[in-house]
């Protein structure tokens, strides 16, 4: 038992990932059409259904800071309807014939996609080119919306235990950079939006050469192609300059830190560390980081806190991977009866063993273990696949091929990596310290 | 080799659909229906009876192992959790391994581990089979049940129930549990911080030793691997697993409702009400009614059908409204299930039993069941790309006696449904008029309006843990009235004589909140100006009010406290605010009188406003205010507030409550006033902000 484990440590070590990346090569095609569209194509034939996603290259970081919620706004719009599909029938085209759909719009990026039986496939073209053509907004479709939208940040934020936890530590971490605001942003500023904002929106960013469109599944390459130019080829290319923000968030001199009263049970501590842009060589490192804090019960956080001192009852870490530097996020949650003082002084503390001590050669091989898991298990469906895929060309400088290559950047990190992140970016100047507390008897009033 | 079944099934009749013109005002016909491939799995059996079931898939270089234990539903009384928790126990230690040494062999190859006390499932890449398989053995065979352990579980539990108390879904769901299935039924307990407290270890162990046996098990194993080489590996590790006898439990099947009866918890103030309508029905897995009874619910509440087009679509009642129909082997059940807008809650309930009638009245016309059709039939396909479907399929059909190619004729049977039929399993299935309609709201604005779907007349009242209330609440004394009631409180605590005399006022209290000492300190001036310095630890926040303009200062700064925050600031700072009520624009209403605390209580709704409502209870014996419940805003969302007051006590002639228990959701905080102090002559500076 113990010979066999051995080996594979060694080879892995060595260059089993290159063995690997053979065995399970996504065998992707991809090009441009005329107008600028990006298409990336993947056959798959294991089972009968294709999964048809368009990226849009806009996100709430395009918005103007009196029009936040913008982006996650024009989400709900672009469901509304076509020049030749009527308000409602969207869902239903979708529904009838036996898919699913859905949309979501992050920092960078906004991604509708179809999930559709594989005969069905045409139609998920259809519906995308029909909206990325001649989207058909009106002061109805506006108004039902921003209905809907308010409902959805209610159940979403609002009536969520810890729901604006995003939100604050966004708020909180940033001064200048449009990653202060979220892409859910503020109601207030959507019913201020007129008509001819929303046309001139579209007109900018939802257009083809802003657009990646990612198909994984059951079809033919070949005949996927002659589709794709049937549908999306007549689509004009955008004529108007895209709005991308140069804003560099100046660095971070010292720690910022609140208290929020919310309507909780139990204290959370949330700690917020600026970090590079995705895909640069100390993300990898920073990413490992996250897998050795919170990943698996022998994960740091969780082993000391939650099992051994028992004051967490839940402990996470996640590297927000944006375009522009993002940030690396602590979020723990105190078990009943534990004060968030308590529990932050405990997190500080494993922060610090990570700064001061390498980690060991076996918890390092565990970290390598644990990534190779997540990359292999990532390629699971065919959804995952091509919005990856899009991911990929769009965030990585048109490096689609890392969805099959990504995995050796990561065994490129060294254990002196992982200390040197430690040290480099979970220092106390670059943190933003958030304590989530019940709100204390006798208080009267918010401040905001 | 795989062999795989090809099964056939066409979505829909299509002409010919090769190089359509492209007319984009239509959308492009659909292609010849696909294959729908159900690979096939093969199995086998150990000398100790676990069958073992091998699903293979080589698209990626991962597997997992899903064992299931099959025994009957379990009544676990009033140490309700035991059961549960000896799952939990599993991964917690064995005789040879720590916990600590478990989480890191598991984390160790990339693989992860779960148990429950049905079962236990395992997954990692090809090349740790092995080795995952040694560990996962070693979970089921031999675990070691330690107290240390168990007492973790319990507190984490207890933590996640005082979270969830303040979850309307949760609530709603007990009490379709406790409705459906009654007293006594394995399928209507839940836990609760008491039966979490009884709970001992040696139960947790009496659990895994009578049922944990290879003889009523299944090992699904799925992934990229073959029946040749798993075989001898499941053979090492599970082969000495010993088999042994194992009890069978019978139960009385509940009753449905012999007509619609309507139950509400009450949460105070809630902006939404979560509707559960529902009973439990006799339908098996399996059984010839099950693909029928379930594509008749998918009409009715599938998706995006009937109900959601008529809640959301045509009323914008709600975000969703949906219904589901379970088949289960004991006793199965019918919920139609939505959350919405306070004021539409009878609307709501109406529109959904309309819905209801509607299924059993008239057959759907054959566009609606088509579509319903393709839903049922584009999900399956949709569900196959997870390798573990096929496996769930093979457990299925083991554990329930199905014939072998159940979910090879799934489709086909499908298509078979008729428009008849569904209305024949309307009428069975959907009973708009024996029904339990559950609504967990605002019970005071929702409670008179739901009477009307009770043929009794009766709304019952439970409170968070599906316990009848005590509503029997005694009758209303001729002539009272709130008026009455404030005005004898007012007597009680002094007479309004000496309420006037009080100019200003400087109260002091401390309690412990969360392990922190905090102290507050509250100066009031009349008319309505306030100054309150909370401080808690090393924390300090204060909120300086002088009548017009209201700040809460923080270590982080200033902020002005404006809007909504700033009426109810206005109001609650003014002194004697009960005085002269109209003054305020506060109405009030004396709805009943109930127990608090074991004393009777009159029950009065004040209203300042159109939106501002809130609830005070008043001793009936003393005339003392006992609690008070309002909802308090926060940044997100409100939550209701319930503060108990007691230990009156006299200074300068008029009463004060010296004792303050604040409940939030779970948190609950005692105060104890130190002191209060009258006629200070406080400065009106102490109330100006700081410049």
């Amino acid at each position: 038992m113990a010979k066999r484990l051995l080996i594979t440590a060694v080879l892995f070590i060595s260059c089993s990932f290159f063995l690997y990346a053979q065995e399970v090569k996504i065998n992707f095609t991809e090009y441009d059409l005329d107008n600028g569209l990006h298409v990336i194509l993947y056959p798959d034939n294991t089972t009968p259904i294709v999964a048809v996603t368009v990226t849009y290259h806009v996100g709430s970081k395009n918005e103007k800071p009196d029009r936040t919620g913008f982006a996650h706004f024009f989400e709900h719009l672009m469901f509304e309807g076509s020049d030749n599909i009527k308000r409602g029938e969207y869902f239903q085209y979708v529904q009838n014939a036996g898919g699913e759909l859905n949309a979501y719009t992050s920092f960078d990026e906004t991604v509708y996609h179809e999930v559709l039986p594989s005969n069905q496939t045409e139609l998920g073209l259809w519906l995308e080119s029909e909206r990325m053509f001649h989207l058909k907004i009106d002061s109805v479709g506006v108004e039902t919306q921003r209905g809907v939208v308010k409902e959805e940040r209610k159940e979403r934020l609002d009536n969520r235990p810890y729901g604006s936890l995003m939100e604050q530590t966004f708020a909180h971490a940033y001064k200048l950079h449009p990653y202060k605001w979220t892409p859910i942003g503020s109601v207030q500023y959507i019913d201020r939006a007129s008509l001819s904002e929303f046309m001139d929106f579209y007109k900018t960013f939802y257009v083809p050469n802003n657009a990646v469109l990612s198909i994984a599944g059951d079809f033919e390459a070949g005949k996927m192609k002659d589709l794709v130019s049937k549908y999306f080829a007549g689509i004009p290319r955008g004529s108007k300059s895209i709005y991308r923000p140069g804003i560099v968030e100046p660095e971070q001199q010292k720690e910022v830190a609140d208290t929020v009263y919310d309507n909780i049970q139990l204290p959370a501590v949330v700690k917020a560390f600026h970090i590079p842009a995705q895909g640069t060589d100390d993300y990898y490192a920073i990413d490992m980081l996250t897998t050795l804090l919170s990943s698996g019960e022998s994960s740091r956080f969780y082993k000391e806190l939650v099992d051994k001192e028992q004051k967490a009852l839940y402990t996470g870490s996640f590297p927000f991977s944006l375009e522009d530097p993002g940030l690396f996020l602590v979020y723990c949650i105190a078990n009943m009866n534990v004060n968030a003082r308590d529990l932050d002084s405990s997190i500080d503390r494993e922060i610090l063993r990570v700064q001061n001590e390498l980690i060991s050669e076996h918890e390092f091989t565990k970290l390598r273990n644990q990534v190779e898991d997540d990359f292999v298990k990532s390629k699971n469906t065919n959804l995952g696949i091509a919005t990856s895929l899009a991911n990929y060309y769009l965030f990585y400088k048109g490096n689609t091929n890392l969805i099959n290559t990504e995995l050796e950047r990561y065994m490129k990190v060294t254990r002196e990596d992982i200390k040197r992140v430690a040290d480099k970016y979970l220092r106390k100047s670059n943190e933003t310290l958030l304590y989530y507390l019940p709100k204390p008897l006798g208080q009267k009033g918010e401040g905001k | 080799m795989r062999k795989s079944y090809i099964l056939l099934f066409l979505v829909f009749i299509t002409s010919s659909p090769l190089f359509p013109q492209l007319g984009r005002n239509t959308p492009p016909p659909p292609g010849p229906a696909p294959e729908i491939k159900l690979s096939d799995y093969e199995s086998f059996e150990l000398q100790n009876g676990l069958k073992v079931f091998v699903v293979e898939n080589h698209k990626l270089p991962v597997v997992s192992f899903s064992l299931v234990i099959d025994r009957d539903p379990i009544f676990e009384g009033d140490s309700a959790g035991y059961v549960a928790m000896a799952g939990e126990l599993l991964k917690t230690g064995t005789k040879s391994r720590t916990k600590d040494q478990i989480d890191e062999e598991i984390d160790f190859i990339g693989a992860s581990l779960s148990t429950s006390s049905t079962g236990v499932s395992a997954s990692a890449l090809t090349s740790h089979t092995d080795k995952l398989l040694e560990i996962m053995s070693d979970v089921v065979i031999n675990p070691a049940f330690r107290q240390e352990e168990l007492d973790k579980i319990k507190k984490q539990t207890l933590s996640e129930l005082a979270s969830a108390k303040d979850e309307p879904e949760t609530i709603a769901e007990r009490l379709v549990q406790k409705l459906y299935y009654g007293q006594g039924h394995p399928y209507s307990e839940f836990e609760t911080e008491e039966t979490v407290g009884n709970i001992k270890l040696d139960m947790c162990r009496n659990y895994y030793d009578s049922f944990f046996k290879p003889n009523i098990a299944y090992l699904a194993v799925v992934g990229d691997i073959t029946k040749k080489d798993i075989e001898p590996l499941i053979n090492k590790y599970f082969g000495s697993w010993q088999k042994g006898e194992v009890k069978h439990f019978k139960y009385t099947p509940p009753q449905t409702p012999s007509a619609n009866t309507v139950a509400i918890s009450d949460r105070p103030n809630a902006v939404q009400s979560t509707i559960r309508i529902g009973y439990p029905v006799e339908l098996k897995i399996g059984s010839p009614d099950a693909i029928k009874a379930g594509l008749t619910n998918t009409i009715l509440g599938g998706g995006e059908f009937r109900l959601f087009k008529n809640l959301r679509e045509k009323h914008a009642y709600t975000y969703g409204a949906y219904s589901r129909i379970s088949p289960d082997k004991l006793i199965g059940n019918f919920t139609a299930f939505t959350e919405v807008k306070s004021a539409v809650t009878d609307s709501a309930v109406f529109e959904i039993l309309n819905e209801m009638k509607k299924m059993r009245t008239e057959a759907p016309a054959d566009k609606e069941l088509q579509q319903a059709k393709n839903y049922t039939s584009g999900n399956f396909a949709i569900a196959l790309e997870k390798p573990s479907t096929i496996a769930n399929f093979a457990i299925n059909i083991a554990k329930y006696n199905l014939p072998r190619d159940y979910y090879k004729n799934y489709l086909k049977n499908l298509q078979a449904v008729s428009a008849s039929d569904v209305l024949e399993m309307a009428k069975k299935y959907i009973e708009p008029e024996k029904a339990y309609i559950i609504v967990v709201g605002n019970a005071r604005d929702i409670a008179p309006k739901l009477k009307r779907f009770s043929p009794s007349g009766q709304v019952t009242s439970y409170d968070i843990y599906a316990q009848k209330l005590d509503t029997s609440a005694k009758k209303l004394p001729e002539g009272t009235s709130a008026r009455k009631v404030l005005d004898n409180y007012i007597s009680a605590i002094g007479g309004r004589e000496n309420l006037l005399k009080i100019k200003d006022r400087t109260s002091e209290m401390t309690g412990n909140v969360q392990g922190v000492e905090v102290n507050i300190t509250i100066y009031q001036k009349q008319p309505n100006k306030l100054l309150q310095e909370i401080k808690a630890g090393n924390m300090r926040q204060s909120i300086v009010f002088n009548g017009t303009n209201a700040y809460s200062l923080t270590p982080a700064g200033r902020k002005e406290i404006t809007g909504t925050s700033l009426n109810d600031l206005k109001l609650e700072s003014t002194l004697n605010l009960l005085l002269e009520p109209e003054k305020f624009g506060i109405t009030s209403q004396l709805s009943g009188i109930e127990k608090v605390e074991g004393k009777d209580a009159y029950r009065i709704e004040l209203q300042a406003g159109t939106d501002k409502k809130w609830t005070e209870y008043y001793d009936v014996d003393s005339g003392l205010k006992l609690r008070q419940i309002k909802s308090v805003a926060a940044p997100m969302g409100t939550a209701t507030q319930t503060v108990d007051f007691s230990d009156y006590r006299n200074v300068e002639g008029i009463k004060y409550p010296f004792r303050l228990r604040q409940t939030l959701g779970s948190q609950q905080m005692d105060m104890q006033v130190t002191s209060i102090k009258v006629n200070n002559n406080l400065k009106d500076s102490i109330f100006e902000v700081q410049k």
